[in-house]
């Protein structure tokens, strides 16, 4: 349970000075930071505005009731629509839609803990039930993690006259009751300047075998990429970490300043995915390999496990993020391919089109890459993230940054950080290069695109190969006969 | 060149007396100078019996892979005979252990240099005397009869004082796909799987978290972690610096095994394979390193078109190494342990591939150090069918002759393994519970027969007796407890691992093989001699011997049969019959004046496990038949039922 909450002093003036300046009688927007349910503390380190709705409406208006509208009309466009009856309405939907997109952002360590609301006081007062189910609304659309977020979201109210700050502890419950939501201490101060920097990439290979039992209901690549993902979150879940060099033994607070880079251990040769030792029928494996850079921030009394465990939700939420982006754009793409001409246009079978695609309609490998993860500075040498497609460029995350994070980025300068590059295209050719890796393994299996990336294999390339192999094998063999044969008349 | 001397560390060099054999001298690269004899095998595989010199090499050298932990070596041969030339026997023992080295020679140390001696030996099977003869790797012919022979005193100081060992708990798991229609392509798929799992033990990915086992111990040293990176795979053995050769620097590659050993006082510690230094090394793949550049994920679906099936094999690998204290762990870990690991993974891969599409053999491998061995030993169990399986049997009776131990006496079971846990003490015996007070015959006063003959129970066994663990049986259950002091007999001399079983078990087992009704199952009824018998055969496999008399004056006659038994079985007795149950743990009887008396162990006793109050009671104390009073212990009108448990003639 959150008690106490400490905001950024820097951050949160400069946003109260904006919303003062202006005359927006009302705004709703993000609370961006962490809530640590181990030291019963809230951290806030920044509020974002949710922007316009695609129609352009401010997400949150002030109105008074109908009665009142009647009679004093004229009023309410003269103050700041500070009349004691009014009340403010939030388009709910399009907010946790911007948690949502915000979320994504977000790196490990940072999440949309709530919301504020800039209000008169009756406004506030008389908006209870409208603001909770704002935040349950937020909640849903950034839902926790493998267990380290608390139950708990913020509402933060910036009262106008007199000029307060207040915080409410939203406990999530099924329904809104007027207990729903407790004061909590709100105070500022520095938050930003102390944090600890972990930075860690993460490389998996995952070789998962897709059996026939499940298969009554078309699955779709989309489908057995969410399970991949858990299947990870699992392994992860386990792992042992090593963070600068040392072995994570005891749970302290790190202490030496900068970043600390943090290595992820795993069981080695015992894939979660591999339950069952009985003998399964297969109709596919998937390969899913590949690397994510991952950062988390956290506050200087919060522990080095809570590091690692954000770290870890970090990676997982990175995978997940990407697959959303994927399965949105497929959404998208195929409502377009629906409305125009289907047989007309096949460049409109983008890759991202290949996720809804029924497995068992697959006859060729079959695949898709993931958008590579970019960083972007932001407060006290955080970061935020966003994913570029390979036919994106940083103009996205400029795009992205100023719409939804309200801030500006210069893509030109060099502080963008691109440590994923594109991902690699796969070289193997079929089925039983996956499955039953020959002795030169694993790391062959992507290499550099504009190499041979189509792939067309099926099992007869696959034997093609072997008997290449063999071939090399034989000559090996003779090779070594001769050298050993040199090698004796030599010596005598 | 100087010839090194010999330490022959193990007691017994030549093992069996019976016929001309050849056995493997076993030492280790590490003690070079002298050379050190830490332990002997028998040779078992020949190609032409009789002929102790036509040896099939590759079965030799398949059970010895999986025998031997790395850090030991076959370093020469002794041929046991009755006559011939000492030196052309030498000659011949120098060319079967080269030819062995040869087969064994992978291990990170194997690389057998030039200058190494090997050693051939020749014992007389008569007198056992050995004579040792050396053949340099430079001269390979010439034989020379080596003048300095030391027999150690205390090995085990010798061995432990400056080695530790290395362990490595690995389970692993490996997908093997194969077509449902080409099942003969199946063996090879499985093979390059098993392959390029071993491929993986090397991978660069692999990181090495190294702790002792000895958490319990406040001052533990934190696990240290290893790259494989930091490892030099296949630098060679003569390079590796021994930590004392080099200066005082902190890098990590240099640290020895002794970082994780416990500082001894000396003469506080007893220096044997269980109380060795043990760290534990764990295999971790590391998600964070990676040779090539960071990429973002891709994933790809492959499809199968023929119809395709996926098994999942499991590997429970264990691996033991031995090291010397002053050896870097990074060495340790690359000549010693993962070529220990892959050796043992390419041993259970054989196994499998007979019943590659069935069944999987459910293989497991246990440590064991046999008493008079210096060294633990590894061996891999198949445990499909249980370990009392005829197959078992013969194994386990094939490695009491290479190891030279007594044929009729289990040694090598499960419940003889060694035993690791978390907090360092290893231990054969799996307690659970409260232990019970062992052997109380200890220390009581003597039976009072003069010039008797006392034979007694042969090794240890518990004292159960009434109200123990809470349970009332105090009136009934008599029976019950000295039952359940001689299954601790046989469970202590390692001829079962099943738990003593309690009251409801025993009468359990009654109903189950049809003796009593299913009603009897939570009653209070006395159980009698007969069984018990029946109950030893159903849970133990062990057959009784009874001998009834019609009343206790005929017990003393029975006196020179029971002396016998506890000569040539030595397991407790039972005492049944018409009045109360004892157990009998030993006779003391003097033939010539016919005076005897009855070690009696009472299972009435309802006190709390205190040996001096069982003793000073006379819970367990010699009786006469008739003692000075006049008082009969056996009454004269009730008949009694002896039963007498035979000691399984087995391994």
């Amino acid at each position: 349970m959150v008690k106490a909450v400490v905001g950024e002093e820097a951050q949160l003036k400069s946003t109260e000075d904006r919303l003062s300046s202006s005359s927006i009688p009302a705004q709703v927007g993000l609370v961006i930071g962490k809530l640590s349910s181990s030291l019963d503390r809230g951290f806030v380190f920044s509020l974002i505005p949710t922007p316009p709705n695609d129609e352009g409406r401010p997400a949150c208006s002030l109105v008074e009731p109908v009665k009142d509208d009647r009679r004093k009309g004229a009023k309410q466009s003269k103050s700041q629509g500070s009349s004691d009856s009014s009340s403010v309405v939030i388009d709910k939907d399009w907010v946790a839609e911007h948690a949502r997109q915000v979320s994504k952002m977000l790196v490990g360590g940072i999440r949309v803990i709530g919301i504020y609301v800039w209000a008169s006081e009756s406004a506030f007062k008389n908006s209870t039930v409208e603001l909770c189910q704002t935040i349950k609304g937020v909640a849903g659309a950034a839902p926790p993690l493998l267990g380290t977020d608390t139950e708990e979201r913020l509402l933060i109210h910036i009262s106008y006259s007199p000029r307060r700050w207040t915080c409410r502890n939203y406990v999530m419950a099924s329904n809104i009751t007027s207990s729903s939501l407790k004061p909590c201490d709100f105070k500022m101060g520095k938050v930003l300047s102390s944090l600890q920097k972990f930075r860690c990439t993460y490389n998996f290979n995952l070789r998962l075998p897709v059996n026939c039992e499940k298969t009554f209901d078309a699955r779709k690549l989309g489908d057995v990429l969410r399970s991949g993902i858990s299947v990870i979150a699992k392994e992860l879940r386990s792992a042992r970490a090593i963070v600068d060099g040392n072995l994570v033994t005891d749970d302290e607070p790190c202490t030496s300043e900068g970043f600390h880079d943090v290595e992820l251990l795993l069981p080695f040769m015992n894939d979660t995915c591999l339950e069952a030792s009985s003998l399964e029928n297969v109709v596919g494996i998937l390969l899913f390999s590949g690397s994510v850079c991952s950062f988390a921030f956290l506050s200087s009394k919060e522990s080095i496990l809570q590091a690692i465990a954000d770290i870890k939700a970090d990676i997982i939420t990175s995978l997940q993020s990407r697959l959303d982006i994927i399965l949105d754009e497929a959404d998208a793409d195929l409502s377009q391919s629906d409305n125009s001409c289907k047989e007309s246009s096949p460049d409109i079978q983008t890759e991202n089109h290949i996720s809804q695609v029924d497995l068992q309609s697959l006859r060729k490998p079959t695949g898709l890459s993931f958008p590579r993860r970019v960083f972007a500075p932001w407060l006290a040498g955080t970061f935020i993230c966003d994913y570029l497609q390979p036919s994106e460029t940083l103009e996205v995350l400029k795009d992205h940054c100023a719409e939804l994070m309200s801030m500006e980025v210069l893509t030109d300068s060099s502080n963008v950080l691109e440590p994923e590059g594109e991902a690699l295209a796969v070289v193997a050719k079929g089925f039983w290069d996956v499955a039953a890796p020959l002795h030169s393994d694993s790391k062959s299996l992507s290499e550099k695109p504009g190499a041979d990336t189509k792939s067309e294999g099926s099992s007869q390339k696959s034997n093609k190969q072997s008997s290449f192999n063999t071939v090399a094998a034989i000559l090996v063999l003779l090779l070594s006969v001769l050298l050993g044969f040199l090698f004796f008349s030599a010596r005598s | 060149m100087e010839i090194p001397g010999v330490r022959v560390l193990c007691p017994k060099l030549v093992l069996r007396r019976d016929e001309p054999c050849l056995q493997w001298l076993i030492g280790s690269p590490f003690f070079a100078d002298p050379v050190a004899i830490f332990s002997t095998f028998r040779c078992l595989h020949s190609r032409s019996p009789g002929d102790a010199l036509a040896l099939d090499y590759p079965k030799e050298s398949e059970d010895l892979q999986v025998l031997l932990m790395k850090g030991f070596c076959v370093i020469g041969a002794l041929v046991v005979q009755r006559d011939g030339n000492a030196e052309q026997m030498a000659g011949h023992a120098v060319d079967a252990a080269r030819r062995m080295q040869k087969l064994l020679g992978v291990d990170g140390f194997g690389g057998k240099s030039e200058k190494d001696w090997t050693i051939g030996a020749v014992g007389d099977i008569d007198s056992g005397d050995v004579h040792f003869f050396s053949s340099s790797g430079e001269s390979p012919k010439s034989l020379k009869a080596v003048t300095s022979v030391i027999y150690d005193s205390d090995p085990e100081k010798y061995v432990w004082e400056k080695g530790c060992l290395l362990r490595c708990k690995l389970p692993i798991k490996l997908p093997f796909y194969f077509p449902e229609n080409k099942k003969s392509d199946a063996v090879e798929l499985y093979l390059s799987t098993v392959g390029a799992a071993a491929e993986k033990f090397k991978d660069p990915e692999v990181t090495f978290m190294v702790e002792t086992l000895n958490k319990a111990n406040a001052e533990a040293p934190q696990p240290v972690i290893f790259h494989a990176g930091d490892l030099d795979v296949d630098a060679d053995i003569s390079n590796v610096k021994l930590s004392s050769q080099v200066a005082e620097d902190r890098d990590i590659k240099s640290l020895p095994c002794s970082h994780f050993c416990l500082e001894s006082n000396p003469g506080t510690k007893s220096f044997s394979a269980e109380n060795a230094d043990i760290i534990e090394v764990t295999f971790l793949l590391n998600g964070s390193r990676k040779s090539g550049e960071t990429a973002a994920p891709v994933a790809v679906y492959f499809p199968v078109l023929e119809e395709t099936r996926l098994s999942v094999l499991q590997f429970k690998l264990d691996v033991l190494c031995y090291a010397p204290k002053d050896l870097p762990l990074v060495s340790a870990i690359s000549k010693l342990l993962i070529p220990g690991v892959v050796d043992q993974l390419t041993a259970m891969k054989n196994a499998y591939v007979p019943n590659l599409l069935k069944d999987h053999p459910r293989l497991h491998p246990y440590h064991f150090n046999p008493l008079g061995m210096l060294h633990p030993i590894t061996v891999i169990y198949d445990l499909s069918y249980g370990e009392t399986e005829m197959s078992q049997v013969e194994v386990r009776r094939s490695l009491h002759m290479r190891l030279g131990l007594p044929t009729d006496r289990p040694l090598l079971r499960i419940s003889n393994s060694l035993y690791f846990t978390v907090d360092g003490v290893k231990s054969k015996e799996r307690q659970r519970g409260p232990s019970l007070l062992k052997d109380v015959h200890i220390g009581i006063p003597s039976s009072g027969v003069s010039g008797g003959v006392t034979s007694l129970v042969q090794g240890s066994y518990e004292y159960y007796h009434y109200l123990q663990d809470g349970f009332d049986d105090s009136g009934w259950g008599c029976a019950y407890r000295s039952l359940q002091t001689i299954i601790s007999w046989f469970r202590l001399q390692y001829y079962t691992s099943i738990d003593v079983p309690s009251h409801r078990e025993i009468q359990q087992s009654l109903v189950e093989i049809g003796d009593k009704e299913p009603a009897f199952i939570g009653s209070r009824e006395w159980i009698g001699a007969i069984e018990l018998s029946f109950v030893l055969d159903k849970l133990l496999g062990v057959s009784c011997k009874v001998i009834n008399v019609r009343s206790g004056a005929e017990l003393p006659e029975k006196c020179r049969e029971l002396a016998l038994h506890f000569e040539t079985q030595g397991t407790p007795i039972m005492i049944g019959g018409g009045v109360l149950a004892y157990t009998l743990l030993g006779i003391d009887y003097n033939e010539a004046s016919g005076d005897c008396a009855f070690l009696i162990l009472d299972p009435h006793y309802t006190g709390s496990d205190d040996h001096k109050k069982i003793v000073n009671g006379g819970w367990c104390s010699w009786k006469k038949a008739v003692d000075s009073k006049g008082k009969s212990f056996f009454l004269h009108d009730k008949f009694y039922n002896l039963l007498l448990p035979q000691r399984p003639n087995m391994v």
